[in-house]
């Protein structure tokens, strides 16, 4: 309908275009009220789309014009090559170290949380659970704290003499405290350990609210056919799931290459950078060493392809097997 | 048609409340980097600093001191952590935004090349001052000296000490004096004695952080830069001997690494070590532990044997203040001039309550240094710090500090991970070069 | 106990045990709040007596009352403009759907992917320019409209029926009061969903306060409990009060919109 609209627009001209309260043939005016709606809903879309462009894609445009410069502090001119910030990425080896760290929060705790989410929702869903509300408030409420919040609890928990290293010493199991966030391995662990506490009742919810519009005989029919709960599980609720599960890869995939908080609150990016996530060396580069500005939104850029081209990846997988 | 007016007021409206009644800032109170007049000595300071205990008490100390002859003068600290400051400092250059910058801002010594080299537009010079530079140390003042133009006041003394918990020590058998003027070599065989006996390493330190290797550095007169600013990583007799004894250290235990500033400052506090090397400012956070009192002495530090030029002293941290180039500068100047850089009895009054060691050197002659301290045992720790302070070799920071402080590091995180030294080093270097480059 | 009884006996267990890990963090800030620094790092797990002491040197050391009020008007700001701004374009790309506003729509959603680290510099000089450096309004705008908030209201308006808008305009309403009377109304528990989400993150909101409100007097909570911890000594019974200070808006609002919020995230992902 609207296409009719726009070509009738085209068709009549600038001159008509601006009196729209005009008198009009009788054909025109029920294209006129076409008009109008389509007006009207365009009027409707304008302020939240005006927002975005001037508060997220004005700014990006900006910080990849910025990404062709160099020069330290407000001293930018344009690099000769333009693209030299992008190239220079290609001997950062600590940029490299960050891409690794991120990368591996990804392939790691993603997964982890999405299974264990639809683990627990897939629990919470069965209609005769005691104490349903229970569970689920308890499970969804660390989404309620924030990342600064929680990232303050955690450090205070895993903190040398904190309450992690005097259980685990209590019960024997090791014998001198653990150095938690002052080592590689048990420095990304915990980050994880925290993603995943923050994130997962977040997934769950979006689970839980999919499993309420799954066709209800779909599973009755498949438990009539002698299907146990795990196989119903798998091959009648999961691939109803499909599109919330595509949805919240994203989702998860998209927080995950940009973190930040955690880096930063958590364990600083430390020891050694071995923690340190990519916006955290974005921000590092920009405000807390010399400043190099150009160089930072280079590396902005590449975030933005990453996330890019993991989220058609995942379309693509989503798509296919449906 | 009604409604559509409706919404489109609320729409400009609801921003507008939300503007008028909550955005304190845009307009009015913006611009406290005061334009008040200074001339005839009133108008309001804006400071951003960030011990509440430390420089903010010293700064409102010495507010009260320069009202007494400028009444009409105030003096509004913000507490701003460094980090956070170093962060809007960089913002509000990169926008060029100097409105909002405050009248006088504390500097790490450490980070001041580099902010003046970086944004020369944040600073206002003391060319016109009635600052008398000579009265501070030659070496201090070099940190916020660039081209030979002064950007910033020193305030507080960043001087190595070695601090120790006189009844352990007493436990194992030691005293102070087993660790004055001694070596490494020493002290590292003294603590793995006291760990024995007692059970408490010597010293705490957060894993990953190069202090105690950069203290060790400049007690020999050496640095990860050479005159010209270029590093000096690879190569570097004198971090490979830092690298050694820190490996050291940790490996016989008597150093013990913690994860996070705080449990640092806990390990302290909390009778968790007996002992500590830092800047002498650390005294402030020694002194919260009110059991401890009479328990702590001070010495200065273990040397580098063997190489050129090594000494048993050296500095950590320290800081300056800076006049920005949004402030009342006639003003600023004068109330730095008459109180950081003209106060005997600011200096007494700060240095025993929060041991804010003065680095103008008249405040040396006051009284108050050579009075016996009772937290540190009755002696008179300040007068002996001071004779430790002029005994400090210089170094070369460069605008490229933090990158190679960082750098080394990570290197020293990977050397105690088991890699191999040169390898290590040689990474760093190129990092380093490669953040110049 | 009969076979289905003990066939559930798994699931219990493991409820029990995600429930546990999910609240003890929070437990721990709770009683951390009413211990001493000391007894936090001796890991006492049992209420203390050191909340008042604790409040006390929390509201000497820093002006959470200023920091509270803030936050509040950040995220109430940003929470009331949120829903009406990406309710109304989500009933727009719906009702008035057309092949360009999907277009558009597809578009805006490449907004979801900017890092905001990357757009943050520019961003600051924008709001520099119009002097808005320390402004609420500030951290307001560019939250206000998400991508994926539109997106939710777009899907939740999907489930409204046709008929009833045609109706409407046959009654001769006009298109802003059918949204306003017809829609919104039944659009409840969607809002109720909106509502929770988009206050949660205002209110938790830290890096991009932390850049426009450079003046510290004008700090939000998230940002003064950072700051907490930056001083020399940091006294662990005080930082978890004000964590805990921090997290209770945000709790309270969950747990008091917590069933309109799960229907309205199941009604919009029909």
């Amino acid at each position: 309908m609207s296409q009719t609209t726009s070509t009738a627009r085209r068709r009549r001209g600038p001159t008509e275009e601006q009196e729209p309260g005009s008198a009009r043939a009788g054909r025109n005016r029920r294209f006129g009220l076409e008009k109008q709606r389509s007006l009207t809903g365009w009027i409707f879309l304008l302020p939240a789309a005006l927002l975005i462009l001037w508060m997220n894609f004005w700014p990006m445009l900006q910080a990849f014009i910025l990404s062709m410069k160099t020069g330290r502090g407000t001293r930018l001119e344009f690099a000769e090559p333009l693209w030299f910030n992008y190239e220079r990425l290609l001997n950062d080896e600590i940029f490299k170290l960050t891409v690794g760290n991120t990368l591996l929060y990804l392939l790691v705790q993603v997964p982890i949380m999405l299974v264990l989410a639809l683990v627990l929702a897939n629990l919470l869903n069965d209609p005769k659970l005691r104490f349903r509300g229970l569970w689920r408030t308890a499970i969804f409420l660390p989404c309620a704290v924030s990342l600064v919040s929680y990232s303050l609890v955690f450090r205070t928990m895993f903190a040398n003499d904190g309450f992690v290293n005097d259980l685990l010493l209590g019960l024997g199991f090791v014998d001198a405290p653990i150095n938690w966030l002052g080592e590689t391995d048990t420095a990304r662990f915990v980050i994880i350990l925290g993603l995943l506490w923050r994130w997962t009742g977040y997934n769950m919810v979006f689970y839980l609210a999919a499993l309420q519009n799954i066709d209800y005989s779909s599973l009755e029919a498949a438990r009539i056919d002698g299907a146990g709960s795990f196989k119903t599980f798998w091959y009648v609720t999961i691939p109803q799931l499909r599109p919330m599960i595509l949805l919240t890869a994203i989702m998860s995939t998209n927080g995950t290459i940009q973190l930040f908080d955690e880096s930063w609150n958590l364990t600083q990016g430390g020891p050694a950078y071995t923690s340190m996530t990519m916006s955290h060396y974005l921000f590092e580069l920009s405000f807390q060493k010399n400043p190099n500005f150009g160089y930072g939104a280079a590396i902005s850029y590449v975030i933005l392809i990453m996330v890019a081209i993991l989220a058609a990846i995942q379309l693509k997988v989503g798509d296919k097997r449906d | 048609m009604n409604v559509w007016k409706k919404l489109t007021s609320l729409a400009v409206l609801v921003p507008l409340g939300i503007a008028l009644s909550a955005c304190g800032g845009s307009g009015d109170e913006g611009n406290d980097g005061g334009e008040g007049s200074g001339a005839d000595g009133a108008g309001t300071l804006t400071v951003w600093a960030w011990d509440p205990a430390f420089n903010i008490y010293a700064m409102d100390e010495a507010a009260k001191i320069y009202q007494q002859e400028n009444p009409d003068v105030t003096v509004e600290v913000v507490e701003t952590p460094w980090d956070d400051l170093q962060t809007k400092l960089t913002t509000l250059a990169q926008s060029q935004e100097f409105e909002e910058l405050p009248d006088i801002f504390l500097m790490q010594n450490n980070a001041f090349q580099k902010n003046v080299i970086n944004y020369p537009d944040l600073f206002s010079d003391y060319s016109d001052s009635e600052v008398d530079f000579s009265e501070f140390p030659a070496g201090v003042v070099a940190y916020s000296t660039f081209e030979d133009v002064n950007y910033g006041v020193p305030f507080d003394n960043g001087t190595a000490i070695t601090a120790l918990r006189t009844d352990v020590l007493e436990e194992a058998g030691y005293t102070v004096e087993d660790f004055t003027d001694i070596t490494w070599d020493e002290f590292i065989a003294n603590g793995e004695d006291i760990l024995a006996k007692t059970g408490q390493p010597l010293l705490s330190g957060q894993a990953g952080s190069s202090d105690l290797m950069m203290m060790m550095l400049q007690s020999a007169g050496a640095s990860l830069f050479d005159a010209e600013g270029n590093p000096t990583i690879v190569d570097n007799e004198a971090l490979k001997e830092a690298i050694d004894i820190y490996a050291r250290l940790v490996d016989s235990g008597v150093f013990v690494e913690v994860n996070s500033w705080d449990e640092y400052i806990g390990t302290l506090v909390n009778s968790n070590v007996a002992g500590t090397i830092q800047g002498v400012w650390i005294l402030g956070s020694i002194q919260t532990a009110e059991d401890q009192a009479g328990n702590w002495g001070i010495t200065n530090l273990p040397k580098m044997e063997g190489l050129d030029g090594a000494t048993h002293y050296s500095a950590n941290g320290g800081s300056s203040w800076a006049i920005s180039s949004n402030a009342d500068v006639e003003l600023a100047q004068d109330f730095l001039a008459s109180t950081f850089a003209g106060s005997s009895e600011l200096y007494d009054t700060i240095l025993p309550s929060s041991g804010a060691l003065a680095n103008w050197l008249p405040a040396g002659e006051s009284d108050v240094y050579g009075e016996p301290q009772e937290f540190f045992g009755d002696e008179a720790i300040f007068s002996k710090v001071l004779e430790f302070a002029a005994e400090v070799p210089s170094n070369n920071t460069g605008a490229y500090y933090y990158e190679g402080r960082d750098a080394v590091s990570a290197a020293l995180t990977q050397i105690l991970d088991g890699a191999d030294v040169d390898t290590a080093l040689a990474e760093a270097q190129s990092n380093v070069e490669f953040a110049m480059s | 106990m009969t076979r289905s009884q003990l066939r559930k006996v798994p699931g219990y267990a493991f409820l029990t045990v995600a429930a546990i890990v999910s609240v003890f963090p929070l437990y721990f800030m709770v009683v951390s709040a009413t211990n001493t620094s000391n007894d936090v790092l001796d890991s006492r797990l049992l209420p203390g007596t050191a909340l008042f002491d604790n409040l006390g040197s929390l509201l000497g050391q820093q002006d959470v009352v200023s920091a509270m009020w803030y936050s509040t008007i950040q995220a109430v700001g940003t929470t009331v403009l949120a829903l009406f701004v990406c309710s109304i374009a989500g009933y727009g790309f719906e009702v008035f759907h057309s092949k360009g506003k999907d277009r558009l729509m597809a578009f805006l959603l490449l907004a979801m992917m900017i890092p905001f680290a990357a757009i943050m510099i520019p961003l600051f000089q924008m709001f520099a320019d119009y002097g808005m450096v320390n402004s609420s309004l500030a951290v307001i705008l560019p939250a206000i409209s998400t991508p994926f908030l539109v997106l939710l209201f777009r899907q939740a308006a999907r489930t409204f029926p046709h008929e009833i808008v045609e109706a409407a305009r046959l009654d001769g309403l006009s298109e802003v009061n059918i949204y306003l009377r017809i829609f919104l109304p039944t659009m409840r528990s969607t809002l109720a969903a909106a509502a929770v989400i988009t206050f949660m993150t205002a209110w938790n909101n830290f890096l991009w306060p932390k850049v426009i409100l450079v003046n510290n007097n004008y700090q939000t909570m998230p940002m003064l409990i950072s700051n907490l911890r930056a001083g020399y000594v940091t006294d662990y019974g005080v930082l978890m009060l004000a964590v805990l200070l921090a997290s209770l808006p945000t709790m309270i609002i969950f747990l008091v919109l917590q069933r309109a919020f799960a229907e309205g995230i199941t009604g919009a992902i029909k």
